[in-house]
């Protein structure tokens, strides 16, 4: 085994997870400012400052694309290309096609980013962009498959670590989402304009299965292939369950597929779609666990570490939000809690809970640990992620309390009628109740947006301090030779 | 290693090592995750049984609930459980409990439909939500207007009038309020004039001279204000021109400045442009008969109506 422990540098490409782990922490920054900005905006308008290009509606997908896409993104890439070259022992096929993905993910999201504020959007939500950049994206994609599944072939080992099947099926299951929802037709060949090639229920069914196995693919199982590496490496201890992984694996690739229509419950869709969507929330419940159970019993036996390590307490808390909001998810699916919680901030509180706590932290854990290693040096400071976790947790547990608060205020006051059967409360009368609790939100997302300013700063001084020492050493080598050479 | 430790005792591994210290226990999946999972699949089972959800050609299974409603011609039906029927059941009874309250406001005379305490109650109610949903985008949330915008509604002061007939008059029909523009007909001295008699009829220190001159002036046939503002400035309702003694301010925005040569602007400006932004939309094909008459009372206790 030891054999196997060769320097990365020759043997892997990581100049390639270098630049992905960098725009990670980049986007991050950027995508979560711009959503403190426009949690303002809702709080005090006044912030739109009747400029077109910064009002709410154009900044909330540069926010939502900037941190699902762009951070998360550029984290999925960064770690699946890590962990594949390291449990296949393959360099990845192509250095061209993984530079190719690099440039294209990073052209996509900031053409998206420019063209939202210019007020070009498909109107559907995770995939405003419009057709040419859903083109350049499909290509990325496909390159991005090829490359994966290439150096899969590649392996040196008979066996596929589980890690690497969530990343295939986060990346096949992505490419078909993103291509069917995003058939459109464009009004010209010159035009950002385009319109759908499905209309009515229909085109809403189709944006609502892309959007809820976006979460599922995007934001859960390829985030899950992210932690069956990094905490069983964190945590220096096997996986709890080989067989618990085959099963949730499976169980939840299949049932995922089905419960996109629980975005749409109430509404025009026929009801078995509806009861459908809801049943298979359901049974999704346990086989989203599977991955919770595996994660937090690889620790067992190991617990101290929580106390000890910063980086294990990122992947154990992010795992512990991933199991609430796995919960929360199909409670809201149901149609009767639906009933209360859709069009309210609950689900904003509920995508957050999921973003923040599980996405962005089990993200944070994870680049704290490749970092170090990728640029061959420790952290700059321990201490200073110590401290971004608790502004991190303080942050999510601030913006979820607001939420849930103001939703089911929301929800109740929308659907109050007095003794005559008339609505009790005006839609506007329910806007003014949300005030302190959009300030609260606020103020969390500024929590979590300080934790990430000292990431991106622990970051970039670590690449430095890495460079530092490698151009010592370098040095060090050469005047070595120098002397050998002179005696 | 330690692992080897543990094997001997603890659980197996697969005896796969990936990246060199990789490994999964071969534990069972737990019981307690297996079962909960057997229960949420069989109640999903369940649900199926219940309630519309498998598609079978161009139809679906129906499931065993049913939904038992009144349809809109009074026939009582029973189905499958469906939104659609729910829907259909839940608005019915909303609606046939409020019945009974509109009968009485669409039969009974305005005056009467105030003296009767519960209807009144059922007016305030079911008028604040008809309000809210479509007055108070312009007259604002709870009626008091918007200098510049929109007139208040709690005051005393009607353009068009403020009893019951004139008000739902008002609401049926729209209106639109208009001013001719005079910067290309009076001198900007005798629009000076013109904003300082005007300023004076609410008892704001001007110069009296301008304020004499602009008397004069109003009364002419040169600027002819007397012809909507009537002779006594009071206004007219029958065409909405306004009441310039009143103090009460819609478009030039007079208590908005704290200086006597801002409030001249204020009114020179209107004098200037004139006025065609008042207008206010017809709602007879929006509203019900019935609903524009339980709001002209709301309307009218709003302000106390004439």
């Amino acid at each position: 085994m030891a054999a196997t422990m060769v320097s990365g540098t020759e043997q892997y490409n990581f100049e390639i997870v270098k630049k992905f782990s960098i725009m990670a922490v980049v986007w991050g920054l950027v995508g979560m400012s711009v959503g403190v900005y426009i949690a303002s905006e809702l709080a005090w308008p006044i912030m739109n400052m009747d400029i077109p290009y910064i009002t709410f509606g154009r900044l909330r997908p540069v926010h939502t694309s900037a941190v699902i896409f762009g951070f998360g993104g550029s984290a999925l890439f960064a770690t699946s290309y890590y962990i594949v070259q390291r449990t296949c022992q393959a360099r990845l096929i192509s250095d061209g096609m993984a530079i190719f993905t690099f440039w294209g993910w990073q052209a996509a999201i900031a053409l998206g980013g420019i063209s939202y504020m210019l007020g070009y959007t498909q109107s559907r939500e995770y995939a405003e962009m419009e057709w040419p950049i859903d083109i350049l994206i499909e290509v990325v994609w496909v390159t991005y498959l090829a490359l994966f599944v290439g150096t899969v072939m590649r392996r040196k080992q008979p066996h596929i670590y589980v890690a690497n099947w969530f990343f295939l099926s986060f990346i096949l299951a992505t490419a078909l989402l993103h291509t069917f929802n995003n058939l459109a037709v464009p009004i010209s060949l010159f035009s950002m304009k385009s319109y759908s090639l499905f209309s009515g229920t229909q085109d809403a069914m189709t944006q609502w299965w892309y959007g809820h196995n976006a979460v599922g693919f995007f934001l859960t199982a390829a985030f899950l292939g992210m932690m069956y590496y990094f905490v069983p490496k964190q945590a220096g201890r096997p996986i709890f369950s080989y067989r618990l992984s085959i099963v949730h694996f499976w169980a939840l690739s299949f049932l995922y597929m089905w419960v996109g229509a629980h975005h749409l419950h109430w509404t025009a869709l026929p009801d078995w779609t509806s009861t459908l969507a809801a049943t298979f929330s359901i049974m999704l419940l346990l086989p989203s666990w599977g991955g919770m159970i595996n994660g937090i019993m690889t620790l067992s036996g190991a617990w101290d570490k929580l106390r000890t390590d910063p980086i294990m307490r990122f992947l154990i808390v992010a795992l512990s939000f991933y199991g609430m909001s796995t919960f929360e998810g199909p409670l809201m699916a149901l149609k009767d809690v639906n009933a209360l919680s859709h069009y309210t901030d609950w689900t904003v509180g509920h995508v957050h809970s999921g973003a923040l706590g599980w996405v962005a932290m089990v993200s944070f854990g994870s680049l704290y640990h490749m970092i170090p290693k990728l640029w061959n040096t420790k952290i700059w400071s321990q201490k200073l992620i110590e401290i971004h976790f608790w502004f991190a947790t303080i942050g999510v547990l601030l913006y979820i309390t607001a939420m849930w608060i103001s939703g089911i205020t929301q929800g109740l006051m929308w659907r109050a009628f007095d003794q005559f059967g008339n609505l009790q409360y005006s839609f506007v009368e329910s806007v003014a109740a949300m005030h302190p609790f959009y300030a609260m939100r606020a103020i969390g997302g500024m929590f979590f947006v300080t934790g990430m300013s000292m990431m991106f700063i622990n970051v970039m001084m670590t690449i430095r301090q890495g460079k530092r020492e490698a151009a010592k050493l370098h040095a060090a080598s050469h005047g070595k030779m120098a002397d050998m050479a002179s005696a | 290693m330690s692992q080897d430790n543990k094997q001997t005792q603890g659980p197996q591994t697969t005896g796969h090592a990936w990246d060199g210290d990789l490994q999964e226990y071969n534990n069972p999946v737990p019981n307690w995750w297996l079962y909960a999972f057997y229960i949420s699949v069989a109640s999903a089972v369940i649900y199926w049984f219940m309630y519309p959800a498998w598609p079978i050609g161009g139809s679906y299974t129906k499931g065993f609930d049913t939904i038992t409603y009144v349809n809109d011609k009074g026939i009582t039906k029973t189905t499958h459980w469906n939104t659609r029927a729910l829907l259909m059941a839940e608005t019915n009874e909303a609606v046939a409990a409020q019945k009974p309250y509109y009968t009485k406001v669409a039969s009974l005379p305005f005056e009467q439909i105030t003296k009767d305490p519960e209807l009144n109650s059922f007016v305030v109610s079911a008028g604040k939500q008809l309000f809210s949903d479509n007055c108070a985008p312009c007259h604002q949330q709870g009626g008091a207007g918007k200098i510049g915008f929109a007139p208040n509604l709690t005051d005393d002061d009607w353009l068009y009038g403020g009893d019951f007939t004139h008000i739902q008059q008002t609401i049926t029909g729209g209106r639109h309020g208009y001013m001719p523009p005079f910067a290309d007909v009076l001198t900007d001295v005798q629009v000076s004039q013109l904003a300082d008699y005007v300023l004076s009829l609410s008892k704001i220190a001007v110069n009296p001279a301008s304020a004499q001159a602009g008397d004069a002036l109003f009364h002419s046939e040169t600027a002819a204000c007397y012809y909507c503002h009537g002779a006594d400035a009071k206004g007219r309702q029958i065409i909405g021109s306004a009441n310039l003694t009143d103090k009460i301010w819609l478009w030039a925005n007079v208590p908005g400045s704290d200086t006597i040569a801002g409030k001249e602007d204020a009114v020179k400006n209107v004098i200037r442009t004139g006025l065609n932004k008042g207008v206010m939309p017809t709602w007879q094909d929006r509203l019900s008969a019935d609903q524009i008459k339980l709001l002209t009372v709301y309307v009218h206790e709003l302000g106390g109506g004439k």
